[in-house]
């Protein structure tokens, strides 16, 4: 199966958005990762029972609107607004780390536009003594040892990569003005509170809807005290860890990552079949 | 053509075993409260040295949580500049706008400056460096905008009779009415360093603004960026005289080449590899995607990349030598640079103090005439 590609307008901001699947809709929020930018393995699993729609945040490559963007708050806006120009049910959320925290955000202010959430290695929190760690202005190698368990992974070596031959040959431009470009987004809502928002945590108990808490065992960007506050700020909510993975569970273990939201969302149907 | 001499302020005593950067997160328990208070007399004993050798103004900038120059206020070091010097300009290259909140904060202290001098001061005016942006939490997506209203509330402050309100984007004011006012009129000259941003230099050239070529590059840097402002400039349409240009750079002269390499070798590569080491982090969104590529693919232009004394001279990236050979390259690359504002840093990471006075009695003494008179004549001649 392959994605369909389509450019969307979201209140004035041309939002590009990947899409395949059937089923109850899936609205993915991505991570300052790459991986909005292609339809990974992970989609794709999804894809098999779910109408899964990936769209790329407001400045990163591929959307416009970075001017519109000031913090997490217009953000969790322009996803109520786009969930309105899709005309769909309240979705399944799933969101990535930085996707995450937009999720956790939209989940606590609109919690009646949410089907179920999936919060995999999110940010938004401050959790004294368990710091998020930097990951602005680190050189390449760093980034992959923060993002990555096996650094034997193609993107971590592709960082371990651009860090040593960096100087003699830079990385192709538009790699590195897609990087920057993802880095400057996500500085925008993220850099002074870094990766969090303080009023988040109190707003937590809103939620309404069904919520896995996902986390890669050795997250070493999101401390796992990050998931546990969650699981105990959200009424119900359930932790599950995968192991031998770092902080993209979607791009390091696609398969268990998939296997893990699947079997949750097989369990919180949003519109559950008639009782014969 | 004006002389400055100009002052980083850098700490000479970074442990020798310590590796990492000079900035941000270079620890600040090696900064020794005691040696400092012998640092900052001493180095305000070299600024004040530069009046009585003739130089036509002294130049200090802003800098925080870093080895490099320890000046996170440049205006405390003015304005004792204001009261103990008589005739040198004080140039303060810059106030970092973004981080003064709000920024009338800086229209009242240069005006302090500009009106206890008898109207001395050069205003700069600075984004801030990249270190700069994690020292101080400021969100550097945001940094050029701010800089832009900031500078822009500055000059109304100047200029418009108080009160007023002033409503930006980032600043709100009801009542902007800043006491004192400053001396020069309409304002103090505005000076703005740029280490190459095609963004700043159009400003500048908008604005007739002088513009700072930020030091420590290879010369086809300069010379790129200087062609580039006074290209600006003529969109503009007009010709920048000399002194809309400034260049800074490191000298160092002794009896011979040979003397003058033994002498500073050691206190350059202490700053290149030491000092420098950090300086260029760029945090996101400080300056475009488009010219954060640029600056990746330029790094090998950057003076910490120096590894030896060749390096150094094939990017005159200082100028080291005897009076001879520093009058020759001096005069050579003021006249391919096109500047008229030249800023020498004559004291330069841990160049210790006898060496530093006698390299500025050498340029003082001996290369400041020379250029003088060889710049005068060609301008009496033109």
């Amino acid at each position: 199966m392959s994605a369909a590609t389509e450019t969307l307008n979201v209140r004035g901001i041309e939002v590009t958005l990947h899409r395949a699947g059937r089923g109850e809709p899936l609205l993915y929020l991505h991570s300052a990762s790459a991986e909005a930018s292609a339809w990974g393995e992970a989609f794709e699993l999804l894809a098999h029972r779910y109408d899964v729609i990936v769209p790329v945040h407001p400045g990163f490559p591929g959307s416009g609107g970075l001017d519109r963007i000031q913090n997490v708050g217009d953000l969790v806006l322009h996803y109520v607004d786009l969930l309105n120009a899709l005309k769909i049910q309240p979705p399944h959320v799933v969101g990535s780390s930085l996707g995450g925290w937009i999720a956790a955000e939209l989940a606590s202010l609109y919690p009646e536009r949410i089907g179920s959430l999936s919060l995999v290695g999110a940010a938004g929190l401050w959790v004294e003594g368990a710091p998020i760690a930097e990951v602005f202005g680190v050189l390449p190698g760093q980034l992959a040892e923060r993002l990555f368990f096996d650094q034997q992974h193609p993107l971590a070596q592709m960082l371990h990569a651009a860090g040593e031959t960096a100087f003699d040959t830079p990385p192709p431009e538009e790699i590195l003005l897609a990087f920057h470009q993802s880095t400057e987004a996500t500085a925008r809502v993220a850099w002074n509170p870094y990766f969090h928002n303080p009023v988040l945590e109190r707003r937590l108990d809103r939620i309404t809807a069904p919520v896995l808490v996902l986390w890669g065992a050795e997250d070493r960007f999101i401390p796992r005290a990050h998931a546990e506050r969650y699981r105990d700020r959200i009424r119900g909510a359930v932790l599950r860890t995968i192991p031998q993975c770092g902080h993209l569970p979607a791009i390091e273990k696609p398969d268990q990552f998939a296997r893990e939201v699947l079997t949750f969302l097989d369990a919180h149907p949003v519109n559950p079949p008639e009782v014969a | 053509m004006k002389f400055f001499f100009f002052h980083l302020m850098p700490w000479p005593h970074l442990p020798k075993d310590y590796q990492g950067p000079a900035w941000i997160t270079c620890p600040n328990s090696f900064y020794d409260p005691e040696k400092g208070t012998a640092v900052y007399n001493r180095y305000l004993d070299e600024l004040l040295y530069a009046e009585e050798l003739g130089f036509d103004g002294v130049v200090v900038n802003e800098h925080h949580a870093n080895a490099y120059g320890n000046m996170p206020s440049p205006n405390l070091i003015g304005s004792i500049l204001a009261r103990q010097t008589k005739r040198v300009k004080i140039a303060i290259v810059g106030n970092a706008l973004p981080l003064y909140n709000p920024p009338v904060r800086v229209a009242e202290e240069f005006a302090m400056i500009d009106v206890i001098s008898g109207g001395r001061l050069i205003a700069g005016m600075v984004v801030g460096g990249g270190p700069e942006y994690y020292s101080n939490g400021l969100n550097p997506t945001h940094a050029r905008e701010q800089f832009y209203e900031a500078q822009e509330l500055i000059v109304q402050a100047w200029t418009r009779p108080g009160p007023f309100e002033f409503h930006g984007k980032h600043y709100k004011l009801r009542y902007v009415n800043p006491w004192p006012r400053p001396l020069q009129q309409p304002h103090p000259p505005i000076w703005i360093p740029g280490a190459g941003s095609l963004e700043t230099m159009e400003f500048c050239a908008k604005r007739r603004y002088a513009y700072m070529g930020i030091p420590y590059f290879h010369k086809r840097v300069f010379q790129r960026n200087f062609d580039f402002l006074r290209e600006a400039c003529a969109k503009e349409g007009y010709v920048p005289d000399p002194e809309q240009l400034g260049w800074l750079t490191p000298i160092y002269i002794s009896d011979s080449d040979e003397q003058a390499w033994r002498e500073y070798e050691q206190h350059l590569f202490y700053f290149a590899h030491r000092l420098l080491e950090g300086i260029t982090t760029a945090p996101p969104g400080y300056t475009t995607a488009k010219s954060v590529v640029r600056m990746v693919q330029a790094r090998g232009d950057f003076m910490s990349n120096c590894k030896t004394r060749q390096d150094i001279e094939a990017g005159d990236f200082a100028i080291v030598g005897s009076v001879a050979t520093v009058r020759e390259k001096m005069r050579d690359l003021i006249e391919t640079y096109g500047v008229g504002n030249i800023l020498a840093l004559l004291q330069l990471g841990t160049l210790p103090a006898d060496l530093t006075r006698r390299n500025m009695e050498l340029y003082a003494r001996e290369v400041l005439p020379y250029l003088r008179s060889h710049f005068g004549a060609k301008a009496a001649a033109a």
